[in-house]
């Protein structure tokens, strides 16, 4: 009885604690979001143009997220989790719906991105899909005489020391494929321990377990790895920008896909600043911003033909909607979630 | 009310320490204690009252394994410290003879503490990398040809940086404790006919053991509680029970396993301040 009572003054005390912090700015956005999506080369012009002024917290991951809004109150206006992520963020009632009407291409952006169900609760739109690509597998040219093809190389034992990869649930997915279960999203129990056990077994053989963008290109840069995960496009080009020779493969195991969405969080008083934001980066400005300086694929191909050659245009796979469901595209794992976070804790515990 | 006015200084004198305690120290380890006993249930948790996490640290053999890891690297962080600090402060205190020279020194060691805990981790990484300094000396120095990818994101390189970073905390009161010293009895003790080596161990050791033991205790502590060092420069096997705090607070979105944790981590940290408490006061009442 009297712990009862004394946890619900606790109780009492946290929720005054959390429901106090909300600092929401008028006229300014906080964004917490992906490198690059939040770019000076078009957030400058943006700010003149709109009045409103942006800030941007970056996350390395999409389990960021959750933690940040929950523990930070009301600090962020917009937020940027991949598909797998956003319905979390709907249960956990951090998002508020959007009025597409006042998305001006909305109807430009690709018929299954719009219709995307981890996007809606019942009628209602949660989402506006940004960005999408695979999640590949990329070495250092100039390190392999015969390149590698498939994600068992990553647990090549001559590649000791040599190699990264993200420090992510999604390493589960990564040795489920390697162990040739392919219902990477649904595994059962058995399934994830032997995820669990590959990965154990691979652990000797990493050099480090990136975490962000920047620390997987420094790892190359300074010669530590030569085979890692990657997101397609982004990390490869910066690096080759820097004469670093790479090659991206598409590993014969198949590719994870992942799509970004932007979501307005619950309670937001800058509405007026978010939608102009959003509508900012689904026209031709944002979106060839985004595709040129993360090598994206973008929602809106309307917008993509405005600034993209016909050859880029197909290189991003703009011309084939399909091609995104070729990719095993991340999902919620619902209450299973836990089941795949743990697993990687204890790989890491190891 | 002149009552009240005259009372203004008690009133300060005992409330501000008084708020302090409940403010920052009574409410957020409440809190943390009251969110171990939640329970973890998607989408996040609800309030409980059940052993559930603590039993879990049990059971589960990955947390006692990162408990007794970060023990290990704080034990050999101390170890390290007290090796480098103690002939570092005796020869401040006792073989210095410039007093300018002397505060140099002194500073040498405290002025990192003035800057960015991060930078001076990253530094590290600069260093002990495959392409870094280190290797690159060695290399010109002929000792190896290929550059050696040894001594970057192991625990090593863990205990090379918190070695590194707190060093200050073990050198610090070790020069306290040795300025202390009266030096008459260091004298007295080489009348007597021992040489310098039994004096510092017959002598000054002994008697700068409080400084010891408050330099362990600092840097274990700090140690026990760190994750930038594995964050930074440790390798794949350098999760440290910090780390694990953060990843259940964070990624896990386990707030109720991580207080638990974070418990347990407290306990382990009061335990060591209290022994240490004890064996000082022992040692200055036996000293005397």
């Amino acid at each position: 009885m009297k712990i009862g009572e004394r946890t619900s003054i606790y109780a009492a005390l946290l929720g005054m604690l959390l429901s106090s912090g909300t600092a929401h700015a008028e006229g300014t956005l906080n964004l917490l979001t992906w490198e690059g999506y939040a770019d000076p080369s078009y957030v400058t012009q943006f700010e003149k143009e709109t009045g409103c002024k942006v800030n941007a917290t970056y996350v390395g991951s999409n389990d960021d997220f959750a933690p940040k809004l929950m523990a930070g109150g009301g600090v962020y206006d917009l937020i940027t989790p991949s598909l797998d992520t956003t319905k979390l963020m709907i249960d956990l009632d951090l998002v508020e719906p959007i009025d597409t009407a006042k998305i001006a291409e909305w109807n430009n952006i690709y018929p299954n991105l719009r219709a995307l169900e981890n996007i809606r609760k019942g009628d209602d739109v949660y989402g506006m899909p940004y960005t999408w690509g695979a999640i590949i597998m990329m070495y250092r040219t100039d390190a392999f005489k015969t390149p590698p093809t498939s994600i068992s190389d990553l647990w090549n034992p001559e590649l000791k020391g040599k190699i990264s990869i993200w420090d992510d649930k999604s390493s589960i997915y990564l040795a489920a494929r390697k162990n040739g279960d392919m219902n990477i999203y649904n595994l059962s129990d058995e399934q994830i321990a032997a995820a669990r056990k590959a990965l154990e077994e691979q652990k000797p053989l990493v050099r480090k377990y990136w975490t962000t963008a920047g620390e997987l290109v420094d790892l190359y840069k300074s010669g530590e790895i030569v085979l890692s995960n990657t997101w397609a496009g982004n990390m490869a080009s910066i690096l080759k920008r820097e004469g670093i020779p790479m090659t991206e493969f598409i590993p014969k195991e198949g590719a994870e896909g992942w799509v970004d969405i932007w979501m307005m969080v619950k309670g937001t008083p800058n509405t007026d600043c978010a939608y102009k934001y959003l509508n900012m980066q689904l026209s031709a400005v944002g979106q060839c911003a985004i595709s040129q300086i993360n090598t994206n694929s973008v929602a809106n191909p309307v917008a993509a033909k405005t600034c993209m050659t016909p050859e880029r245009f197909a290189e991003l796979h703009q011309d084939d909607p399909t091609y995104l469901d070729k990719l095993m595209v991340w999902q919620s794992l619902g209450d299973r979630y836990e089941a795949y976070a743990n697993a990687w804790n204890a790989v890491k515990a190891q | 009310m002149r009552h009240f006015y005259r009372n203004i200084p008690a009133v300060l004198v005992l409330g501000i320490p008084f708020v302090w305690v409940v403010l920052f120290m009574l409410i957020p380890y409440g809190v943390i204690a009251t969110y171990s006993f939640w329970e973890k249930k998607y989408p996040v948790f609800i309030p409980a009252f059940q052993w559930g996490n603590y039993q879990m640290l049990l059971a589960d053999p990955q947390y006692i394994k990162v408990l007794l890891r970060t023990a290990k690297i704080s034990i050999l962080v101390s170890i390290a410290s007290f090796l480098i600090a103690y002939p570092f402060a005796y020869y401040l205190v006792y073989r210095c003879r410039s007093a300018r020279v002397r505060t140099w020194l002194y500073m040498a060691v405290v002025a990192p503490l003035w800057i960015s805990y991060l930078l001076r981790a990253y530094v590290w990484k600069t260093i002990l990398g495959t392409e870094g300094v280190l290797n690159s000396f060695l290399i010109w120095t002929g000792l190896v040809d290929t550059p050696s990818p040894i001594f970057l994101y192991n625990q090593f390189s863990m205990v090379v940086t918190l070695t590194y970073i707190f060093i200050p905390f073990m050198v610090m009161p070790i020069y306290t404790a040795l300025e202390k010293i009266p030096k008459n009895l260091i004298e007295a003790s080489a009348d007597l006919g021992l040489g310098p080596w039994r004096t510092l161990m017959k002598v000054t050791l002994p008697m700068s053991l409080p400084g010891v033991v408050a330099g362990f205790t600092l840097t274990f502590c700090l140690s026990f509680g760190d994750f930038v060092a594995p964050f930074l420069v440790g390798g794949p096997d350098g999760n440290l029970i910090a780390n694990v705090i953060t990843t259940q607070f964070g990624s896990a979105l386990n707030w109720p396993l991580g207080s638990a944790l974070s418990i347990v981590m407290l306990i382990v940290v009061l335990t060591i301040i209290s022994l240490s408490d004890r064996f000082e006061r022992r040692g200055t009442a036996g000293g005397h």
